[in-house]
């Protein structure tokens, strides 16, 4: 699971859960991924994207050096920070891990770098 | 758009996993019949639910990788991980998520929904019989019929979506719907109308025994036009 796609995950189909975002991320194995990096896609999906979220991925991953606690105005001007947003976002796989529910403590684990998110009918 | 490579995947896969048939052969040329479409909507969220081998989402995450995120759900690990195998098989950027429908999704982000539903008119009672939790190790015989199986008028998931497309789509987003014709896809048109959606006829086809539809989906306020 990219980091990117940890973004628009939320635990808000559980029964009583209002947001359920974001998750909280563990990751006990991960992998690096290199890809063509591309500042224009990097910038577009930038909106679509929740800046809390891709901080807190930051923390997780460790690169709070790189990626700014606040959004900064005019990344589309700053190649470095998208570069950094890049490698965060699309780069790291994240293989073995869990995201646990903000609200209920539900644990959701990743497993082959799959999250599974599916609840049980009880749950929702 | 190419048609991706699935040597990866081997009869005991197909044993729990869907296997591409014309109805995933009809969508994934319904996507390149509208490619030039696609590529102006420039989809930056592509989602497809019930991915099962992954062909289709592949396909479009190879086609669109310089301006799209792809994911995929299935409620089928199995299939969770064929579609991860085959994205990796074809060197595809795209996520496997486990999940019923979209629910672990952020609400309207999804700019380009897909959905080849278990159409298959069944009884009721088959499809109540397939129950899944995500503890449990599911049979090798339900996660098939699960692919397939539709309940009356093989609507029962399609009537799930259509009710929650609100919520999944993002105010620009547009879904392509594979439909049977017992399915009654004119229902469907009228139904989504009230729900402020505008759907066509995309594309259709007849193989032996089957009438298959493909239904182009936007919102009726969108300012992107349907062709």
């Amino acid at each position: 699971m990219k980091l990117s796609t940890y973004n628009f995950l939320t635990s808000m189909a559980i029964k009583g859960v209002k947001v359920g975002f974001p998750l909280k991320l563990t990751i006990i194995k991960k992998d690096v991924v290199e890809s063509e990096f591309n500042p224009t896609f990097v910038e577009r999906i930038l909106p679509k994207l929740d800046w809390t979220a891709v901080y807190g991925a930051a923390q997780v991953a460790e690169l709070t050096e790189d990626i700014p606690a606040v959004q900064p105005e005019n990344i589309g001007e700053n190649e470095v920070l998208l570069q950094k947003l890049h490698h965060l976002l699309f780069e790291i796989d994240v293989l073995e891990g869990q995201l646990e529910c903000p609200e209920t403590g539900r644990v959701f684990p990743i497993t082959d770098g799959i999250p599974n998110m599916l609840l049980n009918e009880d749950e929702v | 758009m190419e048609t991706p490579y699935t040597d990866h995947l081997t009869l005991e896969d197909y044993e729990q996993v869907y296997e591409p048939a014309e109805d995933s052969f009809l969508l994934l040329d319904a996507l390149e019949k509208d490619l030039e479409y696609l590529e102006q909507l420039q989809p930056h969220l592509c989602l497809e639910m019930g991915s099962g081998s992954g062909v289709i989402i592949t396909a479009l995450a190879k086609k669109l990788a310089s301006c799209s995120l792809c994911l995929a759900t299935d409620i089928n690990p199995k299939a969770c991980d064929a579609t991860r195998r085959t994205a990796a098989r074809n060197g595809a950027r795209l996520d496997s998520i486990r999940c019923n429908l979209t629910d672990a999704l952020r609400r309207q982000s999804v700019d380009l929904l897909l959905f080849n539903p278990p159409y298959v008119v069944t009884s009721d009672e088959e499809l109540h019989t397939q129950k899944f939790d995500s503890h449990s190790e599911s049979s090798t015989e339900r996660n098939l019929v699960f692919s397939w199986a539709g309940g009356q008028d093989g609507r029962r998931v399609t009537d799930i979506l259509l009710k929650q497309l609100d919520d999944i789509l993002s105010p620009r987003g547009v879904l392509y719907l594979l439909l049977l014709r017992e399915n009654k896809p004119e229902d469907i048109i009228t139904h989504l109308e009230g729900l402020k959606f505008r759907a066509v006829k995309f594309m259709e086809r007849r193989i032996p025994g089957e009438h298959l539809y493909i239904l182009k989906v936007t919102r009726s306020s969108s300012s992107s036009s349907t062709s």
